[in-house]
């Protein structure tokens, strides 16, 4: 999924309940998974919570809404953004770069993928020309404000499809993980 | 038998064979998978609410008890959300529809079945919870 499409999602209980919406996504040192989720409040309580989401507390993340078990699911938003380094959400407009120095593009989206914990597979990446492409990631990515490195074989990993995506992460991260034996 | 079909049954008392309302909605506890009580309409007093443990049987005309004094002033707490219309979501943050009818046994009062606007069916003992958003029922 999006990151952008994360956002705004309602965040609802097991209960039935709205109790908030995803603000913004907080990621990890890393970069490489998302730590939780700022929030905001839903309907005529709009604007800002003083509470958040870490990501351990979600029970289920899906394209309509991420589910938590009731109310103490959520934090102070100090906790959940402690976690985080703040530099993944940066890489919106950041320039990708291969390690052998071919550039790629920008950056418009992070692409995110749930399971035990909620990856960073990829990015949406606007090339200098032609269409949108999507640009698998290593497990972990070192990552400054104004560019990313990633390993050239990534290249032949891009695709336009965001529904084959998912194949596309996993072939790659398998090669890297055989050049590293 | 379906919501739709059983909404308007005549209640009856048995004691003295008076209409003591019609069926209007009903409540449904989310945790047994059960309809609870029901809703009434066009009751002679106050109470509009008729726990299911005091009917004495849901039939396919009508609705029987033993007497008018069985009804209850329901609570707002004690009606609860209307399962029909619920938005469901599955705990996975998926939605699945719009609840349009909901298919129970008219013996004990077991949800069977949430249908939705397409026509989907989604187990009635899938349902874990019932708020002002949504229904949330268990992944498959």
């Amino acid at each position: 999924m999006r990151a952008k499409e994360v956002a705004k999602r309602p965040v609802v209980t097991l209960h039935g309940e709205d109790i908030a919406q995803v603000r913004d996504i907080v990621y990890d040192a890393s970069g490489g998974n998302v730590a939780g989720f700022t929030l905001a409040g839903r309907g005529i309580f709009a604007g800002p919570l003083k509470t958040g989401l870490s990501w351990e507390q979600v029970h289920g993340m899906g394209p309509d809404a991420v589910i938590v078990a009731d109310e103490d699911a959520l934090h102070p938003q100090a906790d959940v953004v402690s976690k985080g380094a703040g530099g993944g959400g940066d890489v919106l407009g950041s320039r990708v770069l291969t390690d052998t120095g071919t550039d790629l593009g920008k950056v418009v989206d992070v692409i995110l993928q749930v399971g035990t914990v909620l990856d960073v597979v990829g990015y949406e990446i606007e090339p200098h020309d032609g269409k949108n492409v999507f640009l698998p990631l290593p497990d972990t990515l070192a990552v400054s404000k104004e560019n990313l490195v990633v390993p050239d074989a990534a290249q032949e990993f891009m695709t336009d499809d965001l529904a084959g995506f998912g194949a596309s992460v996993e072939a790659f991260r398998s090669r890297l993980e055989g050049e590293r034996r | 038998m379906r919501f739709s079909q059983a909404k308007g049954h005549q209640v009856v008392s048995t004691n003295d064979a008076d209409t003591i309302g019609k069926v209007d909605g009903f409540v449904v506890d989310t945790g047994t998978a059960k309809v609870v009580a029901l809703h009434l309409k066009k009751t002679p007093g106050d109470g509009d609410l008729l726990s299911w443990a005091d009917l004495k049987a849901f039939g396919t005309d009508a609705v029987t008890v033993e007497s008018a004094s069985l009804l209850a002033k329901a609570s707002d707490a004690a009606k609860g959300q209307d399962v029909v219309g619920s938005r469901i979501l599955t705990e996975d943050g998926e939605e699945l529809g719009e609840v349009k009818d909901v298919e129970f046994d008219t013996a004990d009062g077991s949800v069977t079945a949430l249908v939705t606007k397409n026509g989907d069916e989604v187990e009635g003992i899938r349902m874990i919870g019932l708020g002002s958003y949504a229904l949330i029922v268990k992944r498959v």
